[in-house]
């Protein structure tokens, strides 16, 4: 048992034992901070919860780096949707990456035969056993084709998926204490759920790669690889090599100027607001190393295993949103609180007006109106994710949660964590009309794979 | 100049005994992937050689001597691939222990059912294919031999703690488990023997550097 447990991210076995640590240390703790809560007044409480928090959230980050499997993310997703941890850690927990196993050379090349029927060797030109780049559930390694073209051969790691079933047959259990606090309902882990066991299907990565490439094409900085499917099946995905510095080492070599970071920064809010307000999907991985920047400023996405998907509610609020419908009178704004919150917030008349002041005061703040005066916004300031956190405690408090805001989220504050890395200054409210003024490709819901 | 002409002759007779050796192995094999090892005769087998009957039992008194055979010519052939995978050799322990097991399971994926069926008749305690049975001991030491000269260079190189002698023989009933999961692993190309085989290996890896082996 010992020796077992020592283990970290190798055996489901060792992989359990620390979910369950984890989950028993959360409980115990918080249960014990909910007990103290009785015999505190609101002075102590405060201070005690401060601690609870730094110590939670130092916890849950060293778990969750430790484990990296499949239940990473939604442990990560969890954490960031809790009011249980500060935004510092927050930020960093956006950055986690969902990661498998390691793949040796001899494992690699096993793994692509099972599944593509086939030596790398006898299908490509030339194929470098070692991997250039880690990704989801997988590793990627670059490889030449028979007809001379680079391209970046993604290769999962073995029965992951069963082994993500397993994580949340546990999960489910040890995600218990959570529950009981009311913050994570079972729609919301069935949300996660479905959109980790969507990102094991590459063919469906494939589906979705060639989506994005021909949606974003009107914004001709951006950059999407094109899809091998010959080379390509569930579990190995074959793609044209995409040339660029993952944005972390873009930032740390040659420290760019504030006029391109500026620049860039505006060029991911607007691919973000296309993404958002015209195709009605959005790459929901926001992992730095999935931007890869070139030196002109091109940005190239990859790994489109999380994709979220809006609903036509969702699509309606984000409209309501950018017509700043709550202008048009009670009626109106009542329709928007409850397209956020679902129809129960009108019950709670008091929290409906809170959440709602908060919601407008953040878009505001995130897209202030031409005529304000204010057009350009600072994301270096770190006020924006603050702000972004503040709402989310107010309604996870308020047992306000919308599942459907799952992956939003997480891609939504991704974003404004780039920003803030990039110490961007954008006039956003510019870089969005620039998103409405291209000639888009109309879509809708039916359209996306 | 005589002996050399009698080494000569003698070594032609040699080859030419491996020749239809190789050729009945092959006949058979082909039969057993049609009609299962169970239910190929032994003169369906000349037949399908092109050689008498009693010649068949010259060189295969049984088929299960036939099995033997066919264990062996693969253990030779993958004791060669090994020692030709010069990068491998560069490896840690853990990737060459894996590149063995799965070797040897790319070799005879070809006839998947013959060798499930050797596995059910290994399971007889009179069957010669016995693991405990004499006929196998010369080919259990040429393995374990193999395997060990593996484990000896990782403990050289500090890789794992001494093991002695046991740790061939462990790593030996591994293979054996490995392949009786992979018989029966019905996941897309076998993924999950992939999955087992290297989370084992790590995790055996994994307790040997720990320290946890030596007591």
């Amino acid at each position: 048992m010992g020796v077992v447990k020592r283990e970290k991210t190798e055996t489901g076995m060792g992989r359990g034992f620390r979910i369950g640590k984890l989950g028993l240390a959360l409980t115990g703790s918080y249960l014990g901070y909910q007990f103290q809560n009785l015999f505190l007044d609101e002075h102590e409480r405060s201070g005690k919860r401060k601690a609870y928090q730094t110590k939670a959230a130092h916890y849950i980050r060293a778990e969750l780096e430790s484990l990296k499997g499949p239940v990473m993310k939604l442990g990560q997703i969890l954490s960031m949707q809790s009011h249980i941890l500060p935004p510092e850690a927050l930020s960093e927990l956006a950055n986690l990456q969902m990661r498998a196993p390691a793949m040796h050379p001899t494992l690699a090349r096993a793994q692509f035969k099972a599944s593509l029927g086939k030596f790398p060797e006898e299908v490509f030109r030339d194929f470098c056993a070692e991997p250039f780049a880690a990704a989801s559930l997988g590793q990627v390694h670059r490889a030449v084709t028979k007809d001379g073209l680079e391209v970046a051969v993604k290769i999962q790691y073995p029965a992951i998926r069963s082994a993500i079933e397993d994580d949340f047959k546990l999960l489910r259990s040890v995600a218990f204490p959570v529950r009981l606090a009311g913050h994570t309902a079972e729609a919301m882990i069935a949300e996660v759920e479905r959109g980790i066991l969507e990102e094991t299907d590459y063919l469906n990565e494939g589906q979705n790669i060639d989506f994005f490439r021909e949606q974003l094409q009107p914004l001709d900085y951006v950059r999407v690889p094109f899809v091998h499917w010959d080379l390509s099946t569930a579990k190995i995905l074959t793609m044209s090599f995409i040339p660029g510095k993952p944005l972390q080492d873009f930032l740390g070599n040659g420290k760019p100027s504030q006029d391109i970071r500026n620049r860039l920064g505006s060029r991911l809010l607007e691919s973000f607001s296309l993404q958002l307000h015209g195709i009605h999907a959005i790459h929901a991985d926001p992992h730095p190393g999935n931007y890869l920047i070139e030196t002109d400023g091109t940005i190239g996405l990859v790994d489109f295993g999380c994709v979220k998907r809006f609903t036509a509610e969702f699509i309606e609020l984000n409209r309501a949103f950018r017509e700043r419908i709550w202008l048009r009178g009670e009626e109106h704004a009542r329709r928007f609180a409850c397209l956020i919150w679902g129809e129960d917030v009108v019950s709670k008349p008091q929290i409906a007006e809170k959440l709602l002041k908060q919601a407008i005061d953040f878009y505001e703040m995130l897209f202030p109106e031409a005529n304000s005066g204010a057009n350009v916004v600072d994301f270096g300031d770190g006020k924006i994710l603050k702000t972004m956190f503040r709402i989310w405690d107010d309604c996870l408090r308020n047992k306000t949660i919308n599942p459907e805001f799952a992956f939003y989220s997480r891609a939504e504050m991704g974003l404004y964590n780039l920003l803030h890395v990039l110490g961007a200054k954008i006039n956003t409210s510019a870089a969005l009309k620039k998103v409405d003024d291209r000639p888009t490709k109309k879509c809708g819901q039916d359209q996306i794979p | 100049m005589t002996p050399l002409k009698v080494k000569s002759r003698s070594g032609k007779r040699a080859k030419n005994k491996e020749k239809t050796q190789r050729e009945i192995l092959r006949a058979a094999l082909e039969l057993f992937s049609k009609k299962g090892f169970f239910r190929t005769t032994t003169k369906e087998i000349s037949d399908k050689a092109k050689i008498a009957e009693g010649t068949l039992f010259n060189y295969f008194k049984t088929k299960e001597d036939l099995a033997l055979y066919f264990f062996e010519q693969e253990l030779v052939g993958l004791i060669e691939w090994y020692r030709d995978q010069k990068k491998l050799h560069e490896a840690p322990l853990t990737e060459k222990l894996f590149a063995i097991i799965h070797g040897h399971l790319e070799r005879i994926t070809p006839y998947e059912e013959f060798v499930g069926a050797v596995y059910l008749r290994a399971l007889q305690p009179l069957s010669k294919l016995n693991l405990l049975s004499l006929d196998t001991q010369e080919l259990n030491l040429r393995y374990l031999r193999f395997v060990q000269q593996i484990l000896r260079d990782a403990e050289v190189k500090g890789e794992i703690p001494k093991l002695g002698d046991f740790g061939a023989y462990a790593f030996g009933l591994f293979h054996l488990a490995i392949i009786s999961y992979w018989l029966q692993d019905s996941s897309a190309g076998k993924e999950n023997t992939l999955a087992l085989l290297d989370r084992s290996l790590k995790l055996t890896n994994s307790i040997l550097r720990k320290g946890a082996w030596e007591w």
